[in-house]
């Protein structure tokens, strides 16, 4: 038996979840469901690194996007919040222009995509040992300065948040 | 002492810097003596330089140094000492330094003394450089200087508003004439090559120019003449200018400035023998202006005026001399007028102190015992300018219509001949009026007194040369001052000297003219046959046409001076409304631009991403257009 | 049959520019952020299809996705620390309520 439908299944079932998915995230007004399939997009978008033979890189999508934004995305839901307006869709007023915009790009942009023929297999074996050397040797630099830019970002996010003029503990 | 002429200005300009600069804070009454002793020097050295030209010393040139050296234009600050301006210096300095001591009693109250001695001393330092330059160009800066200084002078006692407008108005005629000045040396600079006197006057022996550039820069240095000396059309300036104080009016418009123009033509006289019809203008203009300001001293009542229309009438035939041939008679009667006109202004100003500054006449009368020096001089002068023999002003001025009627202009003889008639009448109305008669304002007359020492004695100085100064041009045509200045003014027409018989009957004639005017005068006003009044009511017409002064000042105003203004309320409109209209339009429309594109800084972010996103689409669209050939390779 | 190359470009394409849709359409500012996420991620798909599809593995594609994770992940701290203290001051999280820098 030829098992070798199994691969374009599984990525036709992949892709759907992931656009389907995306598009919900736009449209739908409930922020927390949007929130939620957002999620979902992401655990799809793992499931197409694993396809393509990048474990290492979909077990960081799971870990970091799953895991870390979405809880950051849900905090932020949390913190704030909406009031009820009416749907928010069709009373933007960009909204036809934007889509006119991002139609006009989008659709060529995607159509051409279909131009790129070369099926390479995905070649057996982990991305790990290849990632690992890349990382801390040919770009040892760049990543010793991502580490900083974190520490960065971490600290500025909580200047930026902090509370000014702590009220006084009573004593 | 020819090589040490350059002191002789340089001593005046000092005493400006230092009156000027230190005179206000610290020197304030010393700023006269330091000026007059500084115009004393000058005087000495001038005495010493006319000296050694009368010694028969050539024809000097002394540089100061290279003032300007462009490709062949080129123009050097030099001293030309020759017998005209060794003449000119002395006459310059000495009446300067008479009517400097004068002013230090007659200034001496004003607060303003040291201004006035700083300026009247920058005033003599231009009129020496004027007089002695080499060259039309560095006349010109001393002809700038002395407007420059008249102008400040005129408006010395700013404070009212009558100095400061004769002021304006000295300075703007001037400046007319200016115009007609530089004309005239540009044209010399194109038809000779340069604007030294020596090299234009031997470039015009070797090649005779054309006959209408010559007129042309003849008329256009006349022109700025008859705007410095005081002739038609541009005198009204003279009489306006007594608003300023009494010993500027002696200097500046009586000895000095007001005969650079005469110098100039003199100086020129190579040029205009050769352009015939010039000299003939200048003639012409210089009589009819005497026999008009004449006229109009006749009916003036205020003291002051009358001796400036007596000037106007004076220079006018100093330019009749100078039109007929006769240029070392002008010089001569330039020389006895500086001396017998300083001394009436002076003396006029001595009354005028004495009367608590009334300056009009019919206020006056019977000053004769109160103020008896000023009285004796007064009368010599007023003499003198009658031309009473042997008083110097009657050499000169009967020379000058005498040299008139003998050189074939026998109307303008007759015509000078009858202005001196008039002269005699209106200086004898005037002393009559002032030191004769029943005092007519008696507070007035109470408290007049005579002067101080030091402006009584330079009244004598005066008085003596007004006396003794016709000497030097006895006798007519054969005296001294005319071989001395042979050379300086030679006009290459030889003279032969008119028979005696023709002289005495020329001086006979002009000395009955005088004295039928001083009769006429003492007639009608010592007894009132006929009476003044009623002569002016009879001629009432003609009476009011004079006291108007021919309405010349009305003309002018109406003529110039309002199409003057209109043209510049319409250049005021045009900048206000076009010019500044175009910017303030330019200006509108870049608010107006700004107001518009503002409006896509909504503020909103998701409009700034949209534009983006637009922006990402033009760029796609470009770059694939360009890749399928769309806009060409 | 094996997946061709362009699908996996395609599918990265249409979720990007449904993300971008979502950034210019949405008008609250966490939905926002969410959106530039997807945008993320599909920037990660093609960069990771490329490096494993043109015959050897190229790493570096998947070296560049790392650093992108890194990004994200702070660029989406920073974003929420602002829109949390927008909020505090004014209590909307509507992004076109936020105007005052209009010109």
């Amino acid at each position: 038996m030829r098992f070798d439908f199994v691969e374009p299944l599984v990525f036709a079932v992949l892709s759907l979840g992931v656009i389907a998915a995306g598009a919900a995230v736009v449209l739908i007004n409930r922020i927390t469901a949007a929130a939620l399939l957002m999620a979902f997009t992401f655990l799809c978008m793992a499931g197409m690194f694993v396809l393509l033979g990048a474990e290492t890189i979909a077990a960081f999508q799971v870990l970091i996007y799953v895991g870390a934004i979405t809880v950051l995305i849900l905090y932020g839901v949390m913190f704030t919040k909406y009031g009820d307006r009416p749907y928010a869709l069709f009373f933007q007023r960009q909204t036809p222009l934007a889509v006119v915009f991002v139609a006009s790009v989008g659709i060529p942009v995607a159509l051409f995509s279909f131009t790129f023929t070369s099926g390479t297999p995905s070649p057996g074996g982990g991305d790990l040992p290849q990632l690992a050397t890349s990382v801390f040797t040919d770009f040892a630099f760049p990543f010793e300065v991502a580490s900083v830019l974190l520490l960065a970002a971490m600290v500025g996010a909580i200047v930026l948040t902090k509370r000014e003029g702590r009220e006084e503990t009573p004593r | 002492m020819i090589a040490l002429v350059w002191l002789v200005p340089a001593f005046p300009l000092a005493a400006f810097l230092v009156c000027g600069l230190f005179g206000r804070r610290w020197l304030r009454q010393a700023t006269g003596w330091i000026a007059s002793a500084a115009v004393g020097a000058s005087a000495v050295v001038a005495l010493g330089v006319l000296a050694e030209v009368m010694g028969g010393a050539e024809r000097t040139v002394v540089p100061l140094y290279r003032w300007i050296a462009v490709g062949d234009f080129s123009v050097d600050v030099a001293a030309l000492v020759d017998p005209l301006s060794a003449v000119m210096l002395v006459v310059v300095t000495v009446v300067s330094f008479l009517i400097f001591v004068y002013s230090n009693g007659y200034m001496a109250h004003d607060h303003g003394i040291h201004r006035f001695f700083a300026w009247l001393s920058l005033f003599v330092f231009a009129m020496l450089i004027l007089v002695m330059a080499d060259n039309y160009l560095l006349m010109f800066v001393g002809w700038e200087g002395v407007g420059l200084c008249s102008y400040l002078l005129i408006g010395f006692w700013f404070e009212r508003p009558e100095p400061y407008y004769a002021a304006k108005k000295a300075f703007v005629m001037n400046r007319i004439g200016d115009w007609g000045y530089t004309i005239g040396i540009i044209t010399v600079f194109l038809v000779f090559g340069s604007m030294n006197f020596l090299d234009v006057f031997r470039r015009l022996e070797e090649s005779a120019p054309a006959q209408g550039a010559l007129t042309l820069i003849c008329l256009a240095l006349f022109f700025g003449a008859t705007g410095k000396s005081a002739q038609l059309p541009l005198y009204s300036w003279l009489p306006d200018a007594m608003e300023g104080p009494t010993p500027v009016s002696a200097l500046i418009h009586a000895a000095t400035m007001v005969t650079s123009g005469v110098y100039l033509v003199a100086r020129s006289m190579p040029l205009f023998a050769a352009a015939g019809s010039a000299l003939a203008v200048v003639a012409l203009v210089g009589t009819i202006t005497a026999i008009f300001a004449a006229t109009i001293a006749l009916v003036q009542f205020d003291i002051k005026r009358v001796m400036a229309y007596s000037t106007v009438s004076q220079l006018g035939y100093m330019f009749l001399a100078l039109g007929v041939g006769a240029p070392a008679a002008a010089i001569f009667h330039l020389v006895t007028h500086a001396f017998f006109k300083a001394l009436l202004f002076l003396g006029s100003g001595s009354v005028i102190h004495a009367m608590n500054n009334e300056q009009d006449m019919r206020r006056m009368g019977g000053l004769r015992a109160k103020l008896p020096v000023t009285y004796w001089t007064m009368v010599i002068a007023g003499g003198a300018l009658a031309a009473l023999p042997p008083l110097a002003g009657f050499w000169s001025k009967d020379e000058i219509v005498g040299a008139a009627l003998t050189n074939g202009y026998p109307l303008l003889g007759a015509v000078g001949l009858l202005t001196g008639g008039l002269t005699a009448f209106y200086i004898t109305r005037a002393l009559w009026l002032v030191f004769h008669g029943q005092p007519r304002e008696p507070h007035l007359y109470e408290h007049a007194h005579e002067s101080r020492r030091v402006m009584t004695i330079p009244l004598l100085a005066l008085a003596a040369g007004a006396v003794l100064a016709g000497a030097i041009g006895i006798p007519p045509d054969q005296g001294f001052i005319h071989s001395f200045l042979a050379p300086s003014v030679e006009t290459g027409a030889t003279e032969q000297a008119p028979p005696l018989a023709t002289i005495l009957t020329i001086a006979l004639g002009s000395v009955v003219v005088s004295v039928l005017g001083i009769v006429v005068s003492l007639s009608m006003y010592a007894r009132g046959r006929p009476d003044p009044a009623a002569v002016a009511r009879a001629a009432e017409g003609y009476y009011r046409v004079l006291v108007n002064k021919y309405y010349v000042d009305e003309l002018y105003d109406h003529r110039f001076v309002d199409a003057a203004r209109a043209f510049a309320g319409a250049a005021w409109a045009f900048d206000i409304h076009v010019i500044d209209g175009l910017a303030n339009r330019f200006g509108w429309a870049l608010v107006m631009g700004g107001t518009v594109l503002r409006r896509v800084q909504t503020g909103i972010v998701g409009n700034y991403a949209l534009t983006i996103v637009a922006g990402l689409l033009f760029v796609l669209f470009a770059y694939g257009g360009y890749a399928a050939g769309v806009f060409g390779r | 049959m094996i997946v061709p190359l362009g699908a996996y470009i395609a599918v990265s394409a249409a979720l990007f520019f449904i993300g971008c849709a979502g950034v210019l359409v949405r008008r609250n500012a966490v939905v926002i952020l969410m959106c530039v996420e997807l945008m993320l991620n599909a920037a990660n798909l093609a960069l990771v299809a490329f490096s494993r599809k043109y015959g050897a593995v190229d790493e570096r594609g998947s070296v560049f996705v790392v650093f992108v994770f890194v990004i994200a992940a702070a660029e989406v701290a920073v974003g929420l620390a602002i829109v949390l203290s927008a909020y505090r001051n004014r209590a909307v999280i509507d992004v076109d309520e936020i105007h005052q820098m209009s010109g």
